[in-house]
């Protein structure tokens, strides 16, 4: 097994067997690190807890629900600004947090009261919102609150309102991962099934699972489906309603997006509902293009994909091109949190032509890191939960031009002169779709062409600074090197969307297909 | 097998483990019934054989089948001269393959969990 030693880790031996070098020859029955694990002692990880998974993950991108979470208030401080799952009903579920604010007095004498009394107030202040989801916590799991019954005393008091249980306190796993596990299972177990869809417009009516509208990613796949004449039942969970949510059952297909994260609900639809599950890229052109070939192939509509791909490949490529030429071998640490280890790994290569040099996973298992280590090259560094000391090594060692991480190794990463852009919440995104692939792009340039990265690099301590040099620009950083005929393209331009480009989607008006049964009828 | 199929195994290995999802589902059983529903049907496109794909299961194996033979089609144009038994051979070799590397000779720990 090529296991990978860091010298920072070397006083923690069990750390070796969470990170290997993808070398020559070497395929998954030689190359695999440990994974999801508990965090072993005296290494300072960079996961989450199962709490965290559970509600800022997955639960929250629900947006007409009130999210409450029973404990103290710093639980549940990832809201607006930390957390970019935005949503078309004037992201309600971003810009209002509640939490019941547990004290020590409530640890002594109990919470349960506590909790009701802030249900019933949250939902009087917001008496447009029926649904809410209550997180259980460390502190009200520990002292053994009762939030099924309390939820059930709330819904008798008031009947038009439904209330959802998360029981994932922190402790419950060895990271957020095992906190999606928990409200998957949860939530086909206490709310799927329980009413029927509102409506059924298509003959093809799918779950989009997995999804969870970072930036707005939810609504530009929604916008291919439509075109498709597809119908989403509901979203699991970014932009998605809680009542659509109860009538999962319902679907055709199930289109799972990020495995890590919600093929638990999917493998469950599958053995009770019989609703197969298709695991699709919605990331980078060939991928997607490929992805949504099978969705329409699955209903019989091919055609209606094929119009999407012709006329989004032609509208996108050459702005990809441009920043392909400008970004080829340029080197990466791909350093998500789960999934889009694998879901960029190989795309990323192919279609903007940097090279991926390691890949690594907070709180992915061994399967994400099957897939990542399948799709990325030879010569890869893969680590499980690293550390910061190992991240600083890695950085040092491989030398990146960039890295796509979470906000707090990207801070990290700063500090040793190395730009990062934000793999979790995107920096300008969204960047699903062929003009999101572009914008993922286009941040990628800007990070690695800044002009003020490069004077950052400067020690003022130290460094003589030049007086006699005026200030440079991305493109005389960028194009150097480039061929005559690639800097002065004119097929090849930048990108050229809007700096909004979800507000049109909002407002677009979409064809309307027959349906079969009225066919049939008529 | 001979070097020669050997190394038009891998290319069509290679392409899968860099571009497909379906071979990495959680589990054991998961993973044994999608490497046999897919490729026994990419199999069968190949060679020109009728595909059933009548139940939902059938049919998501079906899409995923069909996208990857026309990928084979398109990156391996050896693949128009072979004779039928010898795609068979390649395929099913391929299968045993795929199999070794996601189930029999996978170091994923999780694979055999009896639940999700």
């Amino acid at each position: 097994m090529p296991y990978h030693e860091f010298e920072c880790s070397k006083c923690i031996p069990e750390r070796k067997k969470h990170a290997v070098v993808k070398g020559p020859g070497e395929d998954l029955t030689s190359a695999l690190p440990l994974g999801y694990l508990n965090t072993i002692p005296g290494t300072i990880s960079e996961r989450g807890c199962a709490y965290c998974g559970a509600k800022h993950v997955i639960g929250s991108p629900m947006k007409d629900v009130i999210h409450m979470s029973h404990g103290p208030i710093g639980c549940t401080y990832d809201t607006w600004q930390t957390k970019r799952y935005i949503s078309d009903n004037d992201n309600f579920q971003l810009k209002y947090t509640f939490a019941t604010d547990m004290k020590e007095k409530h640890v002594v004498f109990g919470a349960e009261q506590l909790l009701k009394k802030n249900m019933i107030e949250a939902f009087k202040a917001f008496p447009n919102i029926k649904r809410m989801t209550v997180y259980q916590t460390c502190a009200s799991a520990l002292i053994g609150d009762d939030l099924n019954a309390i939820a059930q005393e709330v819904m008798d008091e008031l009947p038009d309102v439904d209330v959802f249980v998360c029981n994932s306190p922190g402790f419950a796993g060895p990271s957020q991962s095992g906190g999606h596990h928990k409200i998957n299972i949860a939530w086909i177990n206490q709310k799927v099934g329980t009413v029927e869809p509102k409506e059924i417009t298509s003959d093809y009516v799918i779950n989009y699972v997995g999804e969870y509208n970072i930036q707005g990613d939810q609504e530009v796949m929604q916008d291919f489906f439509k075109r498709m004449g597809v119908q989403i039942l509901s979203t699991f969970t970014g932009n998605g309603s809680y009542d659509d949510l109860r009538a999962m059952h319902r679907a055709h297909l199930n289109v799972l997006e990020c495995a890590r994260s919600a093929e638990y609900i999917c493998n469950e639809l599958r053995v009770r509902y019989g609703i197969p599950r298709l695991d699709i890229d919605g990331f980078g052109f060939e991928p997607l293009g490929n992805s949504l070939r099978k969705i329409a192939l699955f209903f019989g509509i091919e055609e209606r994909a094929q119009a999407i791909i012709d006329e989004e490949t032609a509208r996108w490529k050459p702005e990809l091109d441009w920043y392909k030429a400008r970004l080829t071998g340029k080197k990466v640490c791909l350093w998500p949190g789960g999934s889009k280890l694998w879901h960029w790994a190989h795309v990323i290569h192919e279609e903007m032509g940097v090279d991926v040099v390691s890949v690594y996973t907070k709180f992915g298992h061994q399967g994400d890191m099957e897939k990542g280590i399948s799709r990325c090259e030879e010569g890869a560094l893969a680590i499980d939960d690293p550390n910061e000391l190992e991240g600083l090594e890695a950085m040092e060692t491989l030398k990146p031009d960039i890295i796509f991480t979470g906000k707090r190794p990207g801070e990290v990463a700063k500090k040793i002169r190395v730009p990062y852009l934000n793999a979790h919440g995107y920096h300008n995104g969204p960047w699903k779709g062929w003009e999101g692939w572009v914008r993922f792009a286009r941040d990628i340039y800007n990070a690695i062409y800044s002009p003020l990265h490069e004077l950052s690099k400067l020690d003022i301590s130290k460094d003589e600074i030049p007086g006699d040099k005026g200030f440079v620009t991305q493109r005389m950083l960028s194009d150097a090197n480039l061929p005559e005929e690639v800097r002065n393209s004119t097929t090849l331009r930048e990108y050229t969307g809007k700096f909004d480009c979800l507000e049109a989607l909002r407002h677009k008006t979409y064809p309307t297909f027959e349906r079969k049964a009225a066919a049939v009828a008529g | 097998m001979d070097d020669l199929m050997k190394s038009r195994m891998a290319q069509l290995e290679d392409y899968i483990m860099k571009n497909c999802l379906w071979q990495f589902h959680s589990r054991s059983w998961d993973r044994k019934v999608q490497n046999e529903g897919i490729l026994s049907k990419t199999m069968q496109i190949l060679c020109g054989e009728p595909v059933a794909n009548e139940t939902p299961i059938d049919k998501c194996h079906w899409v995923d089948a069909v996208v990857l033979a026309e990928e084979f089609q398109s990156r391996c144009p050896w693949l128009a001269g072979m004779d039928k038994a010898d795609v068979k051979t390649l395929m099913n070799a391929l299968h045993e393959r795929m199999d070794y590397l996601t189930i029999d000779g996978s170091l994923n720990l999780e694979l055999t969990d009896q639940h999700y």
